[in-house]
């Protein structure tokens, strides 16, 4: 069995486990199935994880203290540098208050990648020149809005969570010459 | 007289049989492919039960590691959010010869792994999951999982089937 695609699946799991909320009064949530699919065309691979989102959530408030407290995430130093949430969030709300646009573009010769609001939606769009290589990053501004209503240098994990399970559709696609990476949210299982 | 021992004679091995079939049997299987064995083995859960009554304290419990302590809570929490989410497929691998299936449906977590003509099918009642997962502590108790199988009647919980043929089942009844 691949460990490196199960791992992957896994993470991805994962990592959108930390980002399905936990209000149960959102109806909206209720039936709502978090889905990750990894397929490696050249190893004839394909992985697909679905989970209910009550079972993330599930898995979400029983995490234990270590990893996530009461909801929230601290962001501390990563490496040399300090990280600060604060500043991030003030950031935010400057991007925020401009509506739509472009905030950031970069070419070189390897890749684009462009980071931009259009409507309620953040995207983050990596492409490579060859065109078989790109990611795919779409996030509701109410999640980042959530993400950041948390208090000092905490993330609400939970609250953004909270959001994202409104959404139905794709929230990250990621293709590169051999594999494919999808994780969703929808009604079905 | 002869008639009491009559009575005797049919009545303690029906309320013995009955007693077997209220409380469990677990039947092990297994089937040889060359030379045709087949070898059928009826426990009832109540002796095994019994049997585990006599097995030492410090025998009869498993300690958990720490890591897997500290997940104990979430894996209930998960497992009873499971129980109460929809039937559906939570999980699929399909690589070159192996495949990999986790189904629920109904109270089952079904797992089904195909590995290069090895079949492999197991059927665990979430209910059972939960009743064997220590509430809390660091301790797995083995009489309390002999105990919890009886979650799991009337349902063939193992079944191994290798590539020359040969075929183990684990049933509870």
């Amino acid at each position: 069995m691949r460990v490196r695609t199960l791992g992957l699946a896994g993470l991805s799991a994962l990592m959108l486990a930390g980002t399905v909320g936990t209000v149960r009064a959102q109806a909206s949530g209720g039936k709502a199935w978090v889905h990750v699919r990894v397929e490696e065309a050249n190893r004839q691979s394909k992985v697909s994880v679905n989970l209910p989102v009550s079972v993330v959530e599930a898995a979400l408030q029983a995490a234990p203290e270590d990893i996530l407290s009461h909801g929230h995430i601290h962001l501390g130093k990563m490496g040399k540098r300090d990280l600060s949430v604060s500043d991030l969030r003030k950031a935010w709300n400057e991007m925020k208050a401009t509506g739509d646009a472009e905030f950031a573009t970069v070419e070189d010769e390897d890749e684009t990648v462009r980071v931009a609001r259009a409507g309620n939606v953040m995207l983050v769009h990596v492409d490579k020149p060859s065109g078989k290589e790109s990611v795919r990053v779409e996030i509701p501004i109410e999640v980042v809005d959530a993400l950041f209503s948390g208090q000092g240098e905490e993330l609400n994990l939970r609250a953004g969570f909270a959001e994202l399970q409104k959404r139905r559709g794709d929230i990250v696609r990621v293709k590169d010459n051999d594999s494919t990476v999808r994780i969703w949210i929808d009604e079905g299982n | 007289m002869l008639k009491m021992i009559l009575i005797g004679a049919v009545a303690v091995p029906t309320i013995a049989a009955g007693s077997v079939a209220a409380t469990g049997v677990v039947v092990v299987d297994v089937r040889e492919a060359r030379n045709g064995q087949h070898i059928v083995v009826p426990v009832p859960l109540a002796l095994a039960q019994v049997a585990a009554a006599f097995v030492p304290e410090e025998k009869m419990h498993m300690r958990l590691p720490r890591e897997a302590q500290q997940y104990m809570p979430v894996a209930k929490q998960v497992l009873a959010a499971l129980a109460e989410a929809e039937d559906g497929e939570l999980v699929r691998v399909e690589e070159h010869n192996e495949k990999v299936s986790i189904r629920k449906e109904g109270d089952l977590l079904k797992i089904q792994v195909d590995d290069n003509g090895e079949h492999v099918k197991v059927q665990v009642p979430i209910s059972l999951a939960l009743s064997v997962l220590p509430e809390s502590g660091n301790q797995f108790s083995a009489s309390q999982a002999v105990w919890a199988l009886q979650h799991a009647r009337l349902t063939e919980i193992v079944n191994v089937q290798g590539r020359d043929g040969e075929q183990v089942s684990v049933t509870v009844y």
